[in-house]
């Protein structure tokens, strides 16, 4: 029979839960000094701190000659990527909006590289066109000027930049130009063979990272996870902060089903979504009790994203609609406006896995005409693609 | 290792500590009636601090004190920055109030800001450029409210000069949009609708000991149905304005789960009675719960904050035109039906079950992030 004192309890339970997880979301007045309201990402006596301090205070003692702006804005530039800030990009883009004087072939190079973050290929790459008419040897121009054509496939235009920096002899720049090209065109084993090459010859530490990373995919796609995992691991052993590294060993210990790992080696890069995208992909595998909060927390970044009219996340943000929302029609939405930008495998893998979830071929047919066209021989790509091409050929109503 | 020592302090500060990395964004509400001006500026502290330098003793830590004491330099700093114009002159604006907020990416400075300008008539004019000359990526995220009409706008670099007139989105056409929103969110959400019919497929009958017999009049039915749509009104609109005005956040699956469970509950209740008078407990209780759900679509579509009130209520009064259209129909047909064996053996016991099993189902997918049937259909 009817028991009222049993739900007024249930109903005593529900309240306190709601009342203890009440939340402080308004403009408030501390009322202590000494509350801590923010902590800055270093303090003024950290080496970081006091190295960007200095070339500030060079820039400001001379403002129109282009080496102290350059270093500055160089260093910013290494900052974004390393911490995954978009915030030093923008300091980055508007320190060199300020140079009056005209634009030397590095300036302009910056430029481009900063316009290539907030992915406007096309005026980056008329930066590193201005730059090379300036100074024809830039070989850092024609680098960043094959990444962007890798970017967007267009292989013949790459492969012209990498034969541009064997020209200038850049043999480290130009051997990770051209195994990429490889790699991305249908000839994984002798991509492998180029990046190696390239990096027996070089000592330097970023250069080593990137073209490990670089061999830690492409072993990946060749399904050598052995070799894959040796390479990741030599590129971390170097210790330095990067957030693509992270983001591909993450992804490769993923698809291994070694998620525990990705959440330990994640725990401190929260601060960034494509890192803690990972993160909270790991969590939710792992049934872990943060998994919802960091769920919630990247849906906040991306709507925060939205507002600001900001798409430069698009490809992250489906594989969280797809993975961690389970709204696959929101994720292709993304994966396929995304891939008319972007089109690196890892791009297309995620319209192809929206597209089965979906079960909607027709929208993945761009990812389907380019591994014909560019005979990209990676695995779990083409065993996504078989997938869909089974599916039947009309999409399927997607109701619930 | 510093980073080993610095881990156990790190874990247990997560909250503090997990601020996004993204662009700097400002959020800049302004509020226009006649020649009064009054805004809200909110400008992330990090910004500040690269602005004006805000860490006086370098510790890496932004105190209230360190923020506090400079009001005047961050009010003239920003303000130099922002320029409102109407009826042909300016719009002199002076600080208020200095509070703190959070966001995304961190803590922010909150200027409370009021004017008056020159004319009291004609669009009002904006010119925005805080933190252009430092970060060219800097977005001013503006909501300005001009004698009644409403507009948003991202300001950057090159957007960052607009006229706003009068002529933008009426607060009726915004009541108007939240509340066909609340009206189509009802009839969509399954599991709300499951819930409220679990509760009225017995309002139609009476249990007598131990077995069930129909109404005698339709009066008593319709004021059970009135007691158990009411209490659950009232309940999920408390939750739910708590919720959109981000006083009480829950996690999305706890909340999710718990609303399956009171279907499975409620459905339960039909089949074996636990709970046969006084139902609106039930439905107020569990009310409490559907509430939040409502509050993630609510979120998802997002709230003018100048107009929140008014778009919550029109987002809570579609909700309940919604319901009672649904009421509307099922009442007159299941009190027509009551005392056949189609209804009784059919609608309510064979329903009933159905909506167990199946929000039994929706249950364990949400309370295990299973995909069950709802992947299967899709």
């Amino acid at each position: 029979m009817f028991r009222l004192s049993r739900a007024a309890k249930l109903c005593a339970v529900l309240l306190m839960g709601i009342a203890v997880s009440a939340l402080q979301a308004a403009p408030r007045t501390p009322t202590q000094d000494t509350e801590v309201l923010e902590r800055l990402p270093f303090r003024a006596g950290d080496t970081t701190a006091r190295e960007l301090a200095a070339l500030r205070s060079a820039v400001a003692k001379n403002p129109r000659d282009p080496s102290p702006t350059q270093a500055l804005a160089q260093r910013y530039f290494e900052l974004a990527t390393a911490q995954g800030d978009p915030r030093y990009v923008g300091y980055a883009d508007a320190l060199l909006g300020r140079f009056s004087a005209t634009m030397t072939a590095p300036l302009l190079v910056l430029r481009g590289m900063v316009r290539q973050y907030r992915h406007d290929f096309t005026d980056a790459l008329s930066d590193f066109a201005a730059a090379l008419k300036l100074d024809a040897d830039t070989a850092s121009a024609h680098a960043w000027r094959g990444a962007i054509y890798l970017v967007r496939a267009q292989y013949a235009e790459a492969t012209k930049e990498c034969v541009a920096l064997s020209t200038l002899g850049r043999p480290v720049l130009s051997g990770g130009c051209t195994g990429l090209t490889q790699a991305y065109t249908g000839q994984l084993p002798a991509a492998r063979k180029t990046l190696q090459q390239a990096l027996a010859t070089t000592r330097d530490d970023d250069q080593r990272l990137w073209l490990n990373t670089r061999l830690g995919e492409v072993a990946g796609w060749l399904g050598q996870p052995a070799l894959a995992e040796q390479h990741y691991r030599q590129a971390l052993a170097l210790g330095v902060d990067d957030g693509y590294l992270l983001a591909a060993w993450s992804d490769f210990l993923l698809d291994q089903g070694r998620a525990d790992e990705v959440a330990k080696q994640l725990a401190k890069w929260e601060a960034s979504d494509g890192l803690l995208l990972r993160l909270a992909e790991a969590e939710t595998l792992l049934k872990r009790p943060s998994a919802a909060a960091h769920v919630q927390a990247l849906g906040d970044r991306f709507a925060a994203a939205k507002l600001r009219g900001d798409t430069t996340h698009q490809a992250e943000e489906a594989r969280f609609h797809l993975r961690l929302r389970k709204d696959a029609k929101e994720a292709l939405r993304l994966a396929a406006e995304n891939y008319r930008v972007q089109k690196e495998p890892r791009d297309a893998r995620i319209v192809l896995e929206a597209a089965l979830a979906e079960r909607n071929a027709a929208a993945a047919r761009p990812v389907l005409d380019w591994l014909q066209t560019s005979g990209f021989e990676g695995q779990p790509l083409r065993a996504l693609a078989q997938q869909v091409q089974q599916l039947p050929a009309a999409p399927v109503g997607g109701a619930k | 290792m510093m980073r080993r020592i610095w881990l156990l302090p790190v874990l247990l500060c997560l909250h503090m500590h997990a601020w996004a990395h993204k662009a700097s964004d400002s959020y800049l509400v302004v509020s226009a009636e006649g020649a009064t001006v009054t805004a809200q500026w909110d400008i992330a502290l990090r910004d500040i601090d690269f602005a004006l330098g805000l860490d006086q003793d370098s510790n890496g830590e932004i105190t209230w004190g360190e923020l506090r004491t400079r009001q005047a330099d961050i009010a003239a700093w920003a303000l130099s920055r922002l320029e409102l114009t109407r009826g042909g002159g300016a719009c002199p604006l002076q600080i208020k109030e200095l509070q703190v907020d959070e966001h995304t990416d961190g803590a922010s400075a909150v200027l409370k800001l009021a004017g008056t300008c020159a004319g009291a008539t004609g669009p009002l004019g904006l010119h925005y450029r805080l933190l252009f000359d430092l970060d060219s990526l800097h977005r001013g995220l503006l909501r300005a409210t001009v004698d009644g009409g409403t507009h948003t706008s991202v300001l950057s670099p090159t957007s960052g000069v607009v006229q706003l007139g009068a002529d933008g989105i009426s607060r009726l056409q915004q009541f108007k949009q939240y509340l066909v929103e609340g009206v189509w969110h009802i009839w969509i959400g399954f599991d709300h609708i499951l819930f409220l019919l679990s509760l009225l497929l017995p309002a139609v009958l009476v249990l007598d000991g131990k077995t069930w017999r129909g109404a005698a009049h339709f009066g008593q039915a319709g004021k059970e149905v009135l007691w158990v749509v009411t209490s659950f009104t009232v309940a999920h609109s408390i939750t739910l304005s708590l919720a959109a005005l981000g006083l009480v956040s829950l996690p999305s699956r706890l909340v999710e789960s718990a609303i399956a469970l009171s279907v499975v509950l409620a459905a339960a209740n039909n089949v074996w009675p636990m709970v046969s008078h006084r139902r609106w407990v039930v439905a107020f209780c569990f009310g409490l719960i559907h509430g939040f759900g409502f509050a993630s679509v609510l979120a998802e579509l997002g709230l003018p904050t100048d107009a929140l009130a008014l778009s919550l209520l029109g987002f809570n009064l579609g909700v309940e035109i919604g319901q009672l259209a649904i009421v509307a129909v099922f009442l007159p047909l299941a009190f027509a039906l009551r005392d056949t064996a189609f209804y009784r053996k059919g609608v309510f016991v064979g329903g009933s079950l159905l909506t167990m099993v199946v929000a039994a189902l929706w249950l364990a997918e949400r309370a295990f992030d299973l995909q069950l049937i709802t992947g299967a259909g899709a």
